[in-house]
C-alpha cells in the first residue's frame, strides 16, 4: 500500500506537469469536500429536499457552474443514510466525476452508450441533462458492479436506460450512437490521499496492463459511435501512459480529432510529450484536472469527434 | 446430461404492450390516482411476465432489440392475480402528479408502517392502491382497505 510518505517519491515522476509540485503533496493530506446532485427527475422541487437535509444540519450550497450540484457541510456527514438517499433524491459524487458528461453535452433522442458505467454516478448524471429522454444503453463487463447500477437507476427513477454486460472492447456492433462515454477503470491516482479508498484503487489495480485495456475500449468506442459522434474518454489518473497516449494511439489509428471544452473548474492542457516522447500536438486540447486546484479528485478529459 | 436450456437473444428483450393492454394500464393510472396518459407519452410500455416496464420511446428500436439486455427501464406497475399494482419505484417517480387516493402520513405514522407493516387507519379514499406520502415526499405504495393500511416499505 502507497503511504502518505511515500508520495513524495511515488508522484515524483509527475513534478514536471503537475503545477505547484509541493502544493499538491501538501493538498493530499487533506480531506476533500462533500458534493451531492440533486436528481430533480424525481424531486421537482429542489427546496423539498434541501430542507429536509438542513433539519439533519446539512447545509447545502449550490456550486457555480455546476447545475444541480451542491457542497455539503459538515463534509463526513453519512449522506448515504439520509431519507434523501433512499427516496433517490441525491446522489452523491465528488465534483470532478461531473466533467466528463458536461463534456459530452446529452440531448434528448440521442443514443448514448455509457461503455463503463457501474455504479452509475455518470449515467445517472447523462439521463437527468437529458430530462430521461436520452436513449442510454448503459454497459458494465462486472455482474457485481452492474448490480449496483441497476440499483442506483432504480433509486434515481431513471427510465431512459437499459443496461448490458458486455467487455466493453467487444460491446457489439447495430447501434447508431451519437456519443460515447468511455470513463475508463484506471491506475485512480487522482483519488489517492491520506486513508481514503484512493489507496486501495491504486493497490488493486496495479498489476493489470491498463493502457492496454484502455486503447481496447476506446478505440471500439470510437468504431461504435456514428461519422460525426462524439466520444468522452475520462480517467481519474494523472498518468500520461493512461491518459494522453491511449488518445494518442486513437489518432493514429482513426480518423479522429480532439475537441476544445469548456469547463466550470480550473484545468491545464493535456501533455504533448512524455518520458521524451512527442505525441499528438492536438493533444493539449486535453483537460488535466488537479485535487488542489478543484477541491477534488483528479481528472483527465478528452472530447473527440469521429470524422469519417 | 441435464436438459439443456435454449437460450433465444431475443427472449431476454422485454415484449413492447398492445395498444390495448397499454390503454389498460395507463388507464389504471389515471382513474386511481389521477395522473393523465400524456404524462406517459414519450414512453413505450414493455411487460415481461407480470411486469410492465417504463421505457423511453427511441427514435428506433430494432438496433437496440439485438443487444442482450439486463435491464430495460423503470419497472411501472405489476399486475398481481387480477389487479395491478403500481411499484413505490414508479410512484417516487410520478406519484408528485396524483390528485386522488393520495395518503399524508405523519413521520410517526410513517416509522409505524415501516416497522409494523399494517396500521389501522381512516381515510376519505376509495379502497385499494395508494399513494403514502409524508411532509411532501412520495415513499410509494400502500393497500387501503377494511379500515386498514398496508405497505411492505423498507
Amino acid at each position: 500500500m502507497l503511504k502518505v510518505t511515500e508520495a513524495p517519491a511515488y508522484f515524483a515522476r509527475y513534478r514536471e506537469i503537475i503545477p505547484d509540485f509541493e502544493k499538491f503533496l501538501a493538498h493530499l493530506r487533506e480531506p476533500l469536500p462533500l458534493y451531492f446532485r440533486l436528481n430533480e427527475l424525481k424531486a421537482p422541487d429542489p427546496e423539498v429536499v434541501l430542507a429536509g437535509l438542513a433539519r439533519q444540519g446539512v447545509k447545502a450550497e449550490a456550486v457555480p457552474g455546476f447545475p444541480h450540484f451542491y457542497r455539503a457541510e459538515p463534509r463526513d456527514f453519512p449522506l448515504g443514510n439520509t431519507e434523501e438517499y433512499y427516496l433517490g433524491y441525491i446522489y452523491p459524487m465528488t465534483l470532478s466525476s461531473a466533467l466528463p458528461v458536461i463534456a459530452l453535452e446529452p440531448k434528448p433522442g440521442e443514443y448514448i452508450l455509457d461503455m463503463c458505467a457501474a455504479p452509475g454516478s455518470k449515467t445517472t448524471q447523462i439521463a437527468q441533462v437529458a430530462e430521461d429522454k436520452a436513449v442510454i444503453v448503459a454497459n458494465d463487463r462486472r455482474l457485481d458492479r452492474l448490480t449496483a447500477l441497476v440499483a442506483n437507476l432504480k433509486r434515481l427513477g431513471v427510465a431512459c436506460a437499459l443496461t448490458t454486460l458486455y467487455r466493453g472492447e467487444v460491446f457489439p456492433f447495430g447501434v447508431p450512437f451519437d456519443k460515447v462515454l468511455v470513463d475508463a477503470p484506471c491506475s485512480g491516482e487522482g483519488r489517492y490521499r491520506e486513508g481514503y479508498e484512493g489507496e486501495l484503487l491504486y493497490q488493486k489495480e496495479g498489476h493489470t496492463n491498463l493502457p492496454a485495456i484502455q486503447k481496447g475500449l476506446l478505440v471500439r468506442a470510437f468504431d461504435l459511435v456514428k461519422v460525426g459522434g462524439i466520444v468522452v474518454y475520462s480517467t481519474c489518473t494523472f498518468n500520461p501512459e493512461e491518459n494522453e497516449m491511449v488518445v494518442d494511439y486513437l489518432l493514429r489509428k482513426r480518423q479522429a480529432e480532439i475537441v476544445s471544452c469548456t469547463y466550470p473548474l480550473p484545468h491545464h492542457p493535456g501533455v504533448t510529450e512524455w518520458e521524451g516522447r512527442p505525441l499528438h500536438p492536438d493533444l493539449q486540447k486535453t483537460a488535466r484536472f488537479y485535487p488542489h486546484e478543484t477541491q477534488a479528485v483528479g481528472f483527465f478529459v478528452a472530447k473527440i469527434k469521429r470524422l469519417f | 446430461m441435464g436438459r439443456r436450456k435454449k437460450i433465444h437473444k431475443e427472449a431476454k428483450w422485454p415484449r413492447v404492450v398492445s395498444l390495448k393492454e397499454r390503454e389498460e394500464v395507463l388507464s389504471f393510472w389515471e382513474e386511481r390516482f389521477g395522473i393523465p396518459k400524456e404524462i406517459f407519452q414519450d414512453y413505450l410500455l414493455l411487460s415481461t411476465a407480470k411486469n410492465y416496464w417504463l421505457f423511453i420511446a427511441p427514435p428506433d428500436l430494432r438496433p437496440l432489440q439485438n443487444l442482450k439486455v439486463q435491464t430495460v427501464g423503470l419497472l411501472f406497475t405489476r399486475r398481481v392475480s387480477r389487479w395491478l399494482k403500481p411499484t413505490s419505484t414508479a410512484l417516487q417517480r410520478f406519484g408528485h402528479l396524483a390528485t386522488k387516493n393520495v395518503l399524508e402520513l405523519s413521520p410517526s405514522q410513517l416509522d409505524r408502517l415501516r416497522r409494523e407493516k399494517r396500521l389501522p387507519f381512516e381515510a376519505e379514499v376509495e379502497e385499494g392502491y395508494v399513494i403514502i406520502k409524508c411532509e411532501g415526499k412520495v415513499w410509494g405504495c400502500g393497500l387501503y382497505a377494511q379500515g386498514k393500511l398496508i405497505s411492505f416499505l423498507p
